[in-house]
């Protein structure tokens, strides 16, 4: 038996869609509020937790697979494999701001609000624009019209949710979808059966 | 940062213990190097990127020092050194502390790490690369550990050979390179498409295995660097099989994390119940000839802190 992490939220229903296609199905209904639910064949037990904690789960051990967006795994650092792009939850990591010049008319420090911290100071730092980095948990799309901020580092799925918010984007950091990622000591130790999920899930991503 | 306290100060001193004790009946003599040298020996030593991670600061004349990041540098300095007049072959082992800065990254916040380690320098070729693996083999059964244990080798010359033959920049070999090493298949393939010759890196399902992987790896290297390491990687395999190891061992080609450092084997040591390696090692001829005395080494260290929290666990199942 091996264990898979899942983000809950978001990426929760289209992987599970994704695993049913596969021939995967979980014993208990997914609105179960247990910890850990069976297939019905008993070779999985899935754990469902917060998306920035999937990689913490799989890194350690914990779980010996995980289904995160590559957005999370962006900002974590976690050293992890990651055999299958799985094609789901497709979206993107942007810049946003009201003023679509806001990149060459803002003046003196850039304020930047956002969830992905590590990738936005990454994505500055390596072109050298200095910026002020303010780490929200949410809402970020809020920060620019209460003048929190001058932009936003966000993911965009339909674009919807910034035009509400009057901004557009400034610029594309990276696209993200769900990925397939493994522990590298359990790729070794539960190779047969991290290779046939591997395998099952590989077939139906064609 | 960790304490150890009674039972668990026994068993991690348990742990040291048999493997010191396996070490010295192989005749390993024991080694003991400073904790603080300058930091020059360590860049030395370990090549730039590894050495940062150590803790530096500065002497009284402002030359830097370091606390210890590994023991290999002065292992490998002593051997050129000290004892360059010695007979060959020359045994080492040790159970000394190492230190380096973690990243933010959650499984290994440890910056403070006991090594146990060998290193046989002065010899090569499959004799000594077996030697160490029988070594780690021997340890991980003492402890309890038989069949809880896999050991991954490789032999780096066979991603060199196929990097040198597609002639790429060292940009898009470090591309290649982090690609295997994570197995990210797609992105693997759409970099490979235009390469036949490194087909073989394509599929990282069939990159990790027993005999079969090397077999699979000739279908499609074609260069003499490679085949020549794909050979020697096979031989030490058979070796592997004839001491009835083959359960315990695994060839994984896809072991690629630290190619600047070792010259020929490179080993990986999983335990059940750890979720990171506990143990790596492997052959690096090129190290003693920065100190001034070119000669075949190799050798592993185990993570002692590992091992013991792995062994806590087990005895604490099995009550």
């Amino acid at each position: 038996m091996i264990t898979v992490a899942i983000g809950k939220g978001r990426m929760q229903e289209s992987a599970l869609a994704l695993l049913a296609r596969a021939g995967i199905r979980l014993n208990d209904g997914v609105n179960s509020r247990r910890l850990a639910l069976m297939d019905e064949t008993q070779q999985y037990r899935f754990i469902f937790v917060k998306p920035a904690d999937v990689p913490v789960y799989v890194e350690h051990g914990i779980a010996d697979c995980g289904i995160v967006g590559r957005d999370v795994l962006l900002e974590s650092e976690a050293d992890l494999l990651l055999p299958l792009d799985l094609g789901i939850s497709r979206c993107r990591v942007v810049v946003a701001a009201a003023d679509p010049q806001a990149m060459t008319n803002v003046q003196g420090m850039i304020r930047v609000a956002t969830k992905y911290a590590q990738i936005a100071r990454a994505h500055f730092g390596a072109r050298g624009i200095p910026v002020e980095i303010i780490q929200l948990s949410g809402s970020v799309e809020l920060a620019p019209a209460l003048g929190l901020a001058d932009m936003i580092v966000d993911l965009v799925e339909t674009g919807v949710t910034l035009r509400e918010n009057g901004l557009t984007v400034v610029e594309e950091i990276a696209e993200s979808t769900g990925r397939l990622v493994v522990n590298r000591a359990s790729y070794q130790l539960k190779s047969d059966e991290v290779g046939r999920l591997v395998k099952v899930l590989e077939a139906v991503i064609g | 940062m960790r304490y150890y306290i009674g039972a668990e100060a026994r068993l991690r001193r348990t742990v040291e213990d048999v493997a010191m004790s396996v070490f010295q009946a192989w005749n390993y003599e024991e080694v003991i190097t400073p904790s603080v040298d300058y930091y020059d020996l360590f860049e030395q030593g370990m090549g730039q990127r590894e050495a940062q991670r150590g803790f530096r600061f500065t002497d009284n004349d402002g030359r830097l020092l370091a606390l210890r990041p590994d023991v290999t540098s002065s292992v490998a300095r002593m051997a050129a050194t000290l004892l360059s007049e010695r007979p060959r072959p020359l045994r080492f082992c040790y159970a000394a502390p190492v230190f380096r800065q973690q990243t933010q990254s959650h499984a290994e916040w440890r910056r403070e790490n006991t090594q146990l380690g060998c290193e046989l320098i002065g010899t090569g070729g499959k004799p000594a690369d077996l030697e160490v693996l029988r070594l780690a083999a021997e340890i991980l059964s003492r402890l309890n550990l038989q069949s809880h244990y896999c050991i991954t080798i490789n032999n780096v010359e066979i991603f060199n050979g196929v990097a040198a033959h597609l002639e790429l920049e060292d940009r898009a070999r470090e591309q290649l390179r982090r690609l295997i090493d994570t197995r990210e298949t797609a992105e693997l393939q759409r970099f490979l498409k235009d390469y036949p010759d490194a087909q073989a890196f394509s599929q990282p399902s069939q990159l990790t295995g027993k005999r079969n992987v090397i077999q699979a790896a000739r279908n499609s290297i074609t260069n003499t660097r490679s085949l020549a390491a794909l050979d020697s990687l096979e031989d030490l395999w058979a070796e592997i099989e004839s001491l009835g190891f083959e359960n315990s061992f695994e060839i994984d080609l896809g072991d690629v994390s630290s190619l600047d450092y070792y010259t020929g084997l490179s080993l990986k040591i999983f335990v059940h119940g750890a979720g990171a390696s506990v143990g790596r090692g492997g052959r690096y001829d090129g190290l003693t000839g920065s100190f001034g005395r070119a000669e075949p080494a190799v050798g592993f260290v185990l993570n002692l802190d590992a091992l013991t929290e792995v062994l806590a666990r087990n005895i604490g199942q099995e009550r």
